[in-house]
């Protein structure tokens, strides 16, 4: 692509994303109103709390900026995953247990947490190749296996926990990741920005990465082109599937250490997953920055109501609502020529 | 054993109905070419204000009149932003379902200052029948989810409605050359379609649950969208669909309860396997029988006049 439409496709994008945000805004400043709540106040407290503490930050985003990539790069191949959510808990759930097990095995705390990263995102990858595969070899729609698999693993995942992974003190959280095999969040945070980054290298410079775009943009002439596009579907969503697994590994290693028996701390990372994906343009770069972005305003929501008794779930509102005007980028363009036209 | 059938029974048409509600709407929907995966997010707002416009009215009927009314707009929303405004209509999707899920949180924090659940209210009773000295229950909503399910087949099938419907979903430019306005057909079948969905949500808390909680709709949505792909977009086969995770899930409730009672021991951990069950079935049901499905050639594609 030459540089001149680079660089206007990029300020389109920031134009896009900036309208949305400011749709998503005033939709809350209108919501806030309404229940009697001080719009002003309230958005300042999201920012300026939200946004302060950088750790809190960084270790929030670790699950969600894994859940966006799981999103994105099927989506740059055309597929919809809507299954970064049981991916992520597999994955976490994966991880935990095999780093406990090898932990109390050997002793070894760094072998430990490595068996745990590994096994996380091999488990989230083969639960990612079964939607791949089922959609490439038996033409069933992702979207139903990808919905299907979230409950089942939700489900999977709380008996394994209650029947064979209970806590001896805390009846109601899993095992925990023993003291020495935890990974300090900062580090996680790196992990994961670091495989965004390898994923933004792998798909704009490599042929793999070429494959999944054109079967993206048109997959027709790519299979015409000699694409073999049932093995990228297999492979987009095994990739995908990976990295949830690792986002969902990392997040208990790195931050939370156990999994409670309701699921309540990794459950609808997933699906946020989804937004922040849409909201990083499907660019893992992007998605970082997205991720960074909603865990704040997502942290900020807390504070709001501590301050204010505002529901934190104002939040989501806020976020559904850019999510929607980010959809409609015609509406942009439309703008821009109407403006034009005078 | 026949407080196991009555209770198998009756479970399977409450959860079939809602399933069934859903993919009605969708149908009607996507057969226009416009994708709704946003049945969630409907559901959720019209079984949230059927409890809150039924507590503020006073009247059910109005409630629930109310709710069908909520629904309509939400559709009418999605189809301007997907039919006019041309946007991603997966996208628009995912966003309703965040916006609905946030927005009746916070409505019930405000309203009730509970974040888990409204107030309850006065619930329809179904058609009451003695079975061996056993009540035995039919939602009048399940009869109205298979009599809409029906029409709807008419309608598609026998119409020349329906095959307006058809034309814009499959090949909108022909149908546009034929004198037929695909905008505004689209947007009434997301309005109609939204309506339907809506049915659903109104009788999760009208007729079932009698309230709102967070986890009235459960993903129930969700299974909606898979029970329209299993059903190949045909209204008749929905039906067959709904019945069958309908059953699926009630066995998951049923049979732990009658093998407690059968074994004399409790299930604790168990019962998490058997939720399991009617997620599983859809999957093996679906990889089997998705061999041909036929999807409306132009679904997802914003129309673009020339």
């Amino acid at each position: 692509m030459p540089e001149a439409s680079n660089y206007m496709r990029i300020v389109k994008v920031i134009i896009e994303e900036a309208v949305s945000l400011l749709v998503g805004f005033a939709v809350a400043v209108i919501i806030l109103l309404f229940s009697g709540y001080e719009p002003l106040s309230v958005i300042s407290i999201l920012f300026s709390e939200g946004f302060r503490n950088t750790e809190v930050l960084m270790k929030q985003s670790i699950p969600v900026i894994a859940t966006g990539l799981a999103f994105s790069i099927p989506a740059l191949a055309g597929l919809f995953n809507i299954g970064g959510e049981s991916q992520l808990y597999i994955g976490a759930f994966t991880g935990l247990v095999s780093t406990y097990i090898i932990y109390n095995a050997t002793g070894q705390p760094v072998l430990s947490s490595v068996t745990g990263l590994v096994s996380g995102t091999l488990a989230g990858g083969f639960w990612g190749f079964i939607i791949g595969y089922l959609r490439a070899r038996r033409s069933v729609n992702e979207v139903v296996v990808a919905i299907m698999m979230n409950w089942t693993t939700y489900y999977l995942v709380l008996y394994l926990i209650v029947s064979r992974f209970t806590d001896p003190i805390y009846s109601h959280m899993s095992v925990f990741v023993p003291a020495s095999s935890r990974i300090p969040d900062v580090l996680g945070f790196i992990m994961i920005t670091g495989v965004a980054v390898l994923t933004y290298i792998v798909l704009r410079y490599s042929s793999l990465g070429y494959s999944i775009r054109v079967a993206g943009l048109n997959p027709k002439a790519a299979v015409y082109a000699g694409f073999n596009l049932e093995k990228i579907f297999i492979t987009a969503m095994s990739i995908s599937g990976a990295i949830a697994g690792l986002g969902g590994a990392l997040f208990v290693l790195s931050v939370i250490y156990s999994i409670d028996t309701t699921m309540s701390a990794i459950y609808g990372l997933g699906f946020l997953g989804i937004g922040i994906g849409l909201l990083g343009r499907n660019n893992p770069i992007g998605v970082v920055l997205a991720g960074l972005f909603i865990s704040g305003l997502q942290f900020g929501g807390q504070w709001v109501e501590l301050r204010t008794g505002a529901p934190p779930y104002l939040t989501d509102v806020v976020i559904g609502i850019i999510v929607i005007a980010l959809s409609a980028t015609y509406t942009y363009e439309l703008l821009v020529s109407k403006l034009r036209r005078g | 054993m026949i407080d196991f059938l009555i209770a198998l029974i009756e479970n399977t048409l409450y959860s079939a109905t809602v399933v069934l509600l859903g993919a009605l709407g969708a149908i009607i929907n996507e057969k226009s070419g416009v994708v709704n995966i946003g049945v969630e997010g409907v559901f959720i707002l019209s079984a949230f204000s059927t409890v809150y416009f039924t507590l503020a009215s006073g009247n059910l009927a109005i409630g629930i009149l109310l709710a069908l009314a909520v629904s309509g707009l939400a559709g009418l929303i999605h189809g301007l932003i997907s039919i006019y405004l041309r946007g991603d209509q997966v996208i628009i999707g995912v966003g309703f379902n965040m916006v609905a899920a946030g927005l009746t949180i916070v409505m019930m924090v405000t309203t009730w200052g509970d974040y888990s659940q409204t107030p309850q209210i006065q619930k329809l009773q179904g058609l009451q029948f003695t079975i061996g000295g056993k009540v035995f229950i039919i939602p009048l909503f399940s009869i109205a989810a298979i009599l809409v399910g029906l029409a709807e087949w008419f309608i598609l099938e026998k119409t020349k409605y329906g095959l307006v419907l058809k034309a814009c979903g499959d090949e909108p430019r022909a149908a546009e050359a034929m004198g037929i306005n695909v905008f505004r057909t689209r947007l009434l079948a997301t309005v109609l379609g939204a309506v339907v969905m809506g049915l659903g949500g109104v009788f999760l808390s009208a007729e079932w649950f009698g309230n709102y909680t967070k986890a009235t709709t459960a993903g129930r949505g969700f299974i909606a969208l898979a029970n329209e792909a299993f059903s190949n977009w045909n209204p008749a086969m929905a039906i067959a669909g709904a019945l069958l995770f309908g059953f699926f899930e009630a066995l998951s409730i049923s049979l732990p309860i009658q093998l407690q009672s059968v074994l004399g021991r409790q299930f604790t951990a168990e019962t998490y396997l058997f939720k399991m069950m009617p997620y599983v079935a859809t999957i093996i049901v679906i990889t089997m029988v998705m061999k041909k499905i036929r999807m409306p050639r132009a679904l997802g594609k914003p129309y673009i006049k020339e």
